[in-house]
């Protein structure tokens, strides 16, 4: 279970850049899934008009939010399910803890689900006293050794086979082998245990489709459909904005998603759920709950700055060709979403104030909306946070982040201002900089502000002449 | 407790509207492409379906897929028949088979088989509507204890879609969806009818096609791409993680 | 378009006050090909690192110096990619809200060019007719690359150049780590992403590595001099204006 703790980003972030088992597993990710994924757009028969395409079918969607809910609810209603409206995190596990305990459920099955975690679940239900199981193998895995996910795809990518090795033996009591197969396997009958006894099963949404009412979930293990087929009762959480008009915007959607998440053409399962089995249909769940969860979505959708967000699929693609991402890995960022799409929700879906390192720590770098299947402007969007950082914004409810840095930002804006000055700053400087350590021109310490970057780099020394200088004179021979 | 009509107007007013207002975001008829790609499925013949094969046998060898050649129903029953003889269960020694109620797998007559009479065969029809609501408990409890029970479960799909491999197989009485997903094998066998090129092409016949818009999606669709795999553990690529490991698909002939 | 005449001269602040020789090869390379240039003495920086950390009061206020001393060149050319985007594109945004502004940003937005872009695309120079008789490797800079989409051009400059061998990086096109005040507010994560570069770089086995950035190209070198790795850091300019 992920608590939320992005102020610790920096911390978190040196500790792991220090992790050589974590960084071999990070760029392995990266090498692995960036290239694959970017050769799967490059070769889409509709070409990258389908990229941009798929990218206003969400648009439409949000824009249209309260339609496409409305008619989903109507219409998963109609198939006999029963739909519920959570405003807020706690009442989303208020409903589901409900149903649980109305129908005297023991065991849960849960799918991996990015909403489950943002809202706490698994520790509500537990309270309970319900045995809840995460059945993603990797989510699995993190369960059993109490650890945060480092990647929203590939949740426990860090842990080596050794490692699983270990826990399996400890926690299964299975015996010691580290070859993934086999690891594999026994995690597999571990859970096909749990499958077969659970009576409620706990999916996700990972994007609904308004028109026939369904929602849809896609996985490569079966571990979805196995909770969703199995349990008597189906609880899906869906955040409010995982859903597409129709089908056939859908279908490029899911196409894109696929490649985004894992470099595949097409998910190994994709499940439509449009209610619970119909009475003469030999198996399938009997009930089927939808949870549509705001918590805070609807903030973000009144914003025109980040309302773009709310396309945001959660593939994963951006994570694997962040530089910043590929060094510090997920567990950074102290929330369930990390990586440059973590950036940008985490702050606002817990707070500005308190996420300040995640708006700021990114380069900037862009190879984030290059991945993103719908080309989402995380950098855009980093810099509006970044913007309400430095000057507060009421409605967010955030205080200008440090006072030391808007004065530097001031006084550097009065001397940028007029060359005179800006000119005599530097002269200034040209002479303070001989009292720093120095070699062959390049300083190797520098006071603050600017010591961070000589923690690990050498800097030039600023010209004895500036261009300007040198154009100026040059002219004047010229003239002469 | 949040009403939907809170939760709905919050949206509204987020999205700086009234209330919600019934808006063009649905389509209501076929663009030409669509259209032709309706008109293409339909006139498609039998030959123009022949290179879709090569498609699935290529495609089936990076997806773990075990793509059979035989065409014939003959061939097609003794391959599976084979199968089951040779392939081991994976929970326990007994073997035994369960398989959908659909007229392609009723004709392959597996039941007459005289290789098979120690396997028990079931056959998920147990459930008719009409029963009483305790009598469908009893009925649903019997399929569950046998899909658990078998090894290999056998179904047909709608649609089969030759660039990816996929299955698409909507829910119906006589077609429990955990055939093709408890037992550790699954073996799919499809009319070579059922052939489609992409993706796109099922969109389009599930979106417009009138006979799929009458039954619509149903309450459970799957879309089956290969069999279970993860890569949770050091991207090391491993089949059966919690659904089939195994997947074996049979294309039958149109001339049989 | 037409070929300019007279071009104007956007220095970014960094080569104007660290690295006035990528300006001077600017110039000569410029002055090659039979250009009238002008500089505008009074420039300084666009305000691109005040509008990344989020400053953007500070940023709008160079914003406003850049259009008044720029608005009247018939067309401007700039040796940093980073810089031609905060023009051509940031500006756009800062502007958003205020139409009379806005205008005289679009004018500039569309007349302003980076330096390898501007040799391409409008002049259709392709070779300079330089010489560099060494082994060479090119760091595609994020914001020339991605936001700019100008890969083609210093590519196409640097294929041109005599003697010189051309070694491709793995990953030239990731990013160096550096995102302005990112590398100092931040700079343990900066460091271990530049640290993955200068192992590239290295590991082209170039003696020296080029760009059209001197932002990059800075944080580059700061690496490669701490460790004192004998790679020689030169924006693309400086090996355009090598005989
Ligand atoms: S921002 Fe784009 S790439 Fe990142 S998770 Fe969301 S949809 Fe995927």
């Amino acid at each position: 279970m992920s608590t939320i703790a992005p102020e610790k980003y920096k911390e978190n972030a040196s500790k792991n850049i220090a992790d050589p088992v974590l960084q071999k597993a990070l760029s392995g990710l990266q090498e692995r899934l960036g290239p694959a994924t970017e050769n799967l757009y490059n070769s889409l028969p509709e070409g990258h008009k389908m990229r941009t395409e798929a990218h206003q079918f969400r648009r439409k969607a949000i824009d249209n939010l309260d339609v496409l809910l409305s008619t989903l609810v109507d219409k998963v209603r109609g198939h006999g399910g029963i739909v519920h409206f959570a405003k807020t995190a706690e009442e989303a596990v208020e409903i589901c803890k409900k149903i649980a305990l109305d129908n005297d459920v023991k065991t849960v099955v849960k799918g991996k689900s990015m909403v489950t975690e943002e809202v706490g679940l698994n520790l509500a239900l537990e309270k309970e006293g319900i045995e809840v199981y995460e059945t993603d193998l990797g989510e699995y895995i993190l369960q059993l050794s109490g650890e945060a996910p480092t990647h929203i795809v590939a949740p426990a990518i860090h842990k080596t086979r050794r490692e699983v090795a270990e826990l399996f033996t400890e926690k299964l009591g299975t015996p010691y082998t580290e070859d993934p197969p086999i690891l594999t396997r026994y995690a597999r009958k571990a859970l096909r245990e749990k499958f077969l006894k659970a009576d409620m099963g706990i999916s996700g949404c990972n994007l609904a489709c308004a028109e026939t009412g369904h929602i849809v979930t896609v996985s490569n293990e079966g571990n979805i459909r196995m909770s969703t087929t199995l349990p008597k009762i189906h609880v899906a959480f869906m955040g409010m904005e995982r859903i597409v008009a129709n089908l056939e915007e859908q279908q490029s959607i899911l196409r894109l998603m696929s490649m985004g998440a894992a470099a595949q053409e097409i998910g190994g399962y994709v499940s439509y759920v449009g209610g619970p089995a119909e009475v003469d249909h030999g198996d399938g769940p009997q009930e089927f709950h939808l949870i549509i969860i705001d918590n805070g979505r609807s903030k973000i959708l009144a914003d025109p700055e980040f309302r773009e967000m709310l396309c945001c699929i959660r593939c994963g693609a951006c994570l694997n060709v962040c530089p910043v991402y590929g060094k510090i890995g997920g567990q950074a960022y102290g929330s369930p979403y990390c990586g440059p799409v973590g950036a940008v929700v985490t702050p606002l879906l817990f707070g500005i104030n308190n996420s300040a390192d995640l708006c700021a720590g990114e380069t900037l770098c862009g190879a984030c909306k290059q991945a993103c299947p719908l080309e989402i402007n995380l950098p855009r969007m980093l810099l509006a946070l970044r913007s309400k950082l430095s000057e507060g914004d009421p409605d967010w409810d955030v205080q200008p982040k440090s006072k030391g840095e808007n004065l530097i930002f001031a006084s550097w804006q009065r001397f940028n201002s007029n060359r005179k000055v800006y000119d005599l700053l530097l002269g200034l400087m040209r002479v303070l900089q001989h009292l720093l350590p120095a070699k062959q021109g390049m300083i190797s310490r520098l006071p603050w502000p600017l010591s961070g970057w000589t923690a690990n780099r050498n800097m030039k020394k600023l010209a004895p002449k500036t261009f300007m200088q040198q154009w100026r004179e040059k002219k004047e021979k010229k003239g002469s | 407790m949040t009403t939907q009509k809170e939760f709905i107007q919050d949206i509204s007013t987020a999205l700086g509207r009234p209330t919600p207002v019934s808006v063009d975001v649905f389509t209501v008829a076929p663009t030409t492409a669509e259209q032709d790609i309706l008109k293409a499925v339909r006139q498609r013949s039998s030959g123009e379906r022949q290179p879709f094969i090569k498609t699935l046998q290529e495609v089936s060898v990076p997806l773990h897929l075990d793509f059979h050649p035989e065409r014939s129903l003959e061939d097609i029953r003794q391959a599976i028949i084979t199968l089951i003889l040779e392939k081991d269960p994976e929970w326990g020694t007994k073997k035994s088979v369960v398989r959908w109620d659909h007229p392609l797998l009723n004709s392959l007559n597996l039941e007459a088989a005289a290789e098979l009479k120690d396997i028990p065969l079931y056959i998920t029809n147990h459930v008719a509507a009409t029963s009483s609501a305790d009598d469908l408990q009893a009925q649903r409890q019997q399929t569950r204890k046998e899909v658990e029970a078998s090894f290999i479960g056998i179904t047909s799909a709608d649609y089969c879609i030759a660039a990816t491999a996929t299955l698409a197989m909507k829910t119906r009485p006589g077609q429990a969806r955990s055939v093709s997903l408890v037992p550790s094998i699954h073996v799919a066998v499809v009319e070579e009818s059922r052939l489609l090129a992409t993706l796109k092409e099922l969109y389009t016949l599930l979106k417009w096609d009138e006979a799929e818009q009458a039954e619509g999606l149903t309450n459970n669709l799957s879309l089956i791409s290969g069999p279970s795999k993860t890569g949770d553990i050091e991207l090391v690529m491993v089949h059966g993680a919690h659904g089939p490991r195994e997947l074996h698909l049979f294309v039958v002939s149109d001339h049989r | 378009m037409n070929k300019p005449e007279k071009v104007t001269l956007f220095i970014q602040c960094l080569v104007d006050t660290v690295f006035p020789e990528t300006g001077a090869a600017m110039v000569t390379v410029l002055e090659s090909l039979g250009l009238k240039l002008d500089c505008p003495a009074n420039q300084t920086c666009c305000g691109q690192p005040a509008f990344n950390a989020g400053h953007t009061r500070e940023a709008r206020a160079a914003a406003v110096k850049f259009l008044d001393i720029f608005e009247d060149a018939e067309i401007i050319v700039c040796p940093s990619g980073s810089c031609v985007n905060m023009v051509r594109d940031h500006y756009l945004d800062l502007f958003a809200d205020d139409p009379k502004m806005l205008v005289r940003a679009q004018a500039v937005s569309r007349k302003i060019y980076e330096f390898t872009e501007f040799l391409v695309d409008v002049l259709g120079v392709e070779s300079v007719g330089a010489r560099f008789p060494h082994k060479v490797t090119y760091h595609a800079s994020c914001h020339l690359n991605r936001f700019l989409g100008i890969d083609r051009q210093p590519r196409t400059l640097l294929a041109h150049i005599d003697d010189m061998t051309l070694v491709e990086m793995k990953g030239a096109d990731t990013c160096c780590g550096f995102g302005g005040t990112f590398a100092v507010k931040y700079s343990e994560i900066s460091g271990a992403v530049l640290a993955e570069k200068v192992k590239n770089i290295v590991d082209s086995g170039a003696e020296v590595v080029t760009g059209c950035d001197m932002g990059c190209l800075m944080n580059i070198q700061g690496m490669l001099s701490r460790k004192n790795i004998p790679i020689e850091v030169k924006h693309i300019a400086q090996l355009l204006a090598e005989k």
